[in-house]
């Protein structure tokens, strides 16, 4: 299945906008939200092909969305891939936690809107 | 309380000098009077027998006189000196200790020496332990009472590696079947267990100190850290005797500097993320409108920006090293591919140095068990330090070739090269060549991070250079196919790769849990 929607939720009004205008520019349809609660709500009411997250947000954690998406007896989104995508330095235990649930943990710091686009591209060839 | 019945005392030998000198004192007279008597014989004047016997009587009388006058003007400071130190060793005694501003010691001057001896025996660091009413065999249970009071841990071990003896500050683990352990987390491959096998190949006697060695895990209660001393002796009953000092209090600031240097690190990258992320949409964007010179611009600030990156991860690896938290993940993977995570970086790098930089991996190399984005810090480090040491046009060359169980990656530059003192202590942290730090800039830490990275690959890092020649660094993988069934036992944690399964990854194990 195509990647084409996608939620971003992020907190960094610099980082949020430059990922938002590399995916916007390469065709992706993309909504952005900004604090942890908004994204929960938003990936439960719209079915997105691909979620990226990130992990210190304000209102509510990555680790907590995801945990909340994912980690309960029902997969509530059966049909959206994660990225986790964080500058922070998680304990090793969250981070063993979130990668289980997610389809890839990136290091923001370590890549740049092309190479997020490689990943997505990856990701679809699945 | 075990009392020596063969002890001397210092007193007998009062006793025995006033015998034998008045035995002598005696014979002396004896033979003066003998001598006096032959004399006055052989002068004839016995025939007159009340007069010799009157010069006999003075003779013998007057040398009486002068040998005990002279006896009892020695005696009298030698009795005294005996008193003192009789007094000084402890030893029961019922004579008082002279006392040195008695009037008569004050005018002689012997008040100086009493003074001086008095004072000797107060510099003496044990003086009860000479006294023999009052020696106490110090037994083992009296000894180990007294060092289960210290917070100085000592350990001891027999010829057979056994722990004997610990004393309860020594951070000791009990296993399942009842054998101690040294408690402790040393960092990788300079562990005790590894210097004791060295020196029972290679030693007689050895010592060595590690430094901030901790007896827990970061995050567990009561995490204390030690400096150890340890001494090898060949042979002895106590082969390996282990002092164990609690710096805890002097090291607990600096894990939080290290807390610090890891915020300090992740603050850093937010800022690295837009520049490097919004350098990237601007190429992007203003490819076709850029001239060329400017493209190159666009190149010099990505590179900054990626060389600013590395370092900021070298920082946060070498502080999660240093706290025993790096995490390596071992998977299948090439070095292709792990190269092209810095492909474009190192060649944008050495295009900008004006460097001929050439990387050649053959086809049918085998795959190798790594984590992709450490190792391609590892190779970023290097081929970083290939360009900065080599000259305008030099030419680095970076390939690989299968030996045995392990994958060599080769990167040699035709650069200054290094004289061999600085080659030995290269990886270490903080180490910069004398000259090093005068011409080219850097932290110290990228090969000493690279190090530890490699070797939680279970592989090796090396380096062969002459000086004026260049360098070739040696990093060894092994192959995915030799430690494959090990790493999916181990749920593609390394820890079953590294050797001997001491060091930092063992806990890194206990760390998940």
């Amino acid at each position: 299945m195509a990647i084409k929607t996608i939620l971003m939720i992020e907190d960094d009004r610099f980082i949020g906008e430059m990922y938002a205008r590399s995916l916007q520019k390469a065709g992706y349809e993309i909504d952005w939200t900004v604090d942890g609660n908004d994204g929960l709500i938003a990936a439960r009411n719209k079915d997105y092909d691909l979620i990226l997250l990130d992990v210190m947000l304000p209102e509510r954690r990555g680790t907590d969305i995801l945990d909340a998406l994912k980690g309960g007896s029902e997969d509530l989104i059966p049909n959206a891939k994660v990225i986790v995508l964080t500058n922070f330095e998680q304990d090793d235990e969250s981070r063993t936690a979130m990668e289980k649930h997610a389809n890839g943990y990136l290091i923001k710091a370590e890549i740049t809107p092309s190479k997020l686009l490689d990943v997505i591209r990856q990701l679809d060839a699945q | 309380m075990a009392v020596n019945k063969q002890q001397k005392y210092l007193r007998d030998y009062w006793r025995y000098f006033q015998q034998t000198t008045l035995i002598i004192l005696s014979g002396v007279i004896l033979i003066v009077a003998v001598i006096t008597a032959v004399v006055l014989y052989i002068t004839g004047v016995t025939s007159d027998m009340p007069t010799a016997l009157t010069v006999l009587a003075i003779v013998v009388l007057t040398s009486g006189l002068v040998l005990g006058f002279v006896y009892w003007l020695m005696r009298r400071p030698l009795r005294d000196l005996m008193a003192a130190i009789i007094h000084i060793s402890g030893e029961p005694t019922d004579t008082t200790p002279p006392n040195p501003n008695d009037g008569q010691y004050e005018r002689s001057g012997f008040k100086e020496v009493l003074q001086t001896l008095y004072q000797l025996s107060k510099d003496r660091p044990v003086a009860a332990t000479s006294s023999p009413d009052s020696v106490v065999a110090i037994t083992e249970n009296a000894l180990s009472k007294a060092l289960n009071t210290t917070n100085c841990g000592f350990v001891l071990l027999d010829k057979a590696s056994r722990i004997t003896f610990a004393n309860k500050a020594a951070p000791i683990a009990i296993d399942q079947d009842g054998t101690k352990r040294l408690n402790l987390y040393f960092n990788g491959s300079d562990n005790f267990d590894n210097w004791l096998v060295e020196c029972e190949h290679n030693a007689v006697n050895a010592e060595k100190t590690w430094e901030r060695i901790p007896n827990k895990l970061p995050d567990e209660d009561d995490r204390r850290f030690f400096d150890v001393v340890a001494t090898y002796s060949k042979g002895a009953e106590a082969e390996v005797i282990l002092a164990l000092v609690d710096r805890t209090a002097k090291y607990l600031t600096s894990e939080q500097d290290l807390d610090f240097i890891a915020f300090a690190a992740h603050e850093l990258r937010g800022p690295i993320t837009v520049i490097r992320g919004y350098l990237d949409v601007l190429q992007n964007e203003l490819q076709e409108y850029l001239a060329p010179d400017q493209v190159e611009l666009f190149h010099r600030l990505s590179i900054s920006a990626n060389r600013l990156s590395g370092y900021i991860n070298n920082i946060l690896n070498t502080s999660r090293y240093d706290r025993r938290h790096l995490r390596i993940r071992l998977a299948e993977s090439t070095v292709d591919t792990v190269y092209d995570m810095i492909r474009d970086d190192m060649t944008m790098r050495a295009v900008a140095q004006n460097r001929l930089l050439s990387v050649k991996f053959p086809a049918d190399l085998p795959t190798i068990a790594a984590d992709p984005a450490s190792l391609s810090e590892v190779f970023g480090n290097i081929i970083d330090n290939a360009i900065k040491y080599s000259s305008e046009g030099g030419a680095i060359n970076v390939t690989a070739v299968k030996k045995g169980d392990f994958v060599d990656i080769t990167i040699q530059d035709h650069g200054i090269g290094m004289p061999g003192n600085v080659v030995s202590n290269l990886f270490q942290k903080f180490y910069r060549s004398h000259r090093s730090r005068e011409t080219v800039a850097g932290t110290g830490i990228g090969l000493y991070i690279s190090k530890a990275i490699v070797e939680s690959h279970g592989g090796t890092i090396s380096v062969q250079s002459e000086e004026g020649r260049g360098s070739i660094f040696t990093i060894s993988i092994p192959t995915y196919q030799s430690v494959a069934d090990k790493l999916q036992a181990g749920n593609n944690s390394n820890e079953g790769i590294i050797g001997q399964g001491s060091g930092w990854i063992k806990n890194h194990s206990m760390y998940r849990g």
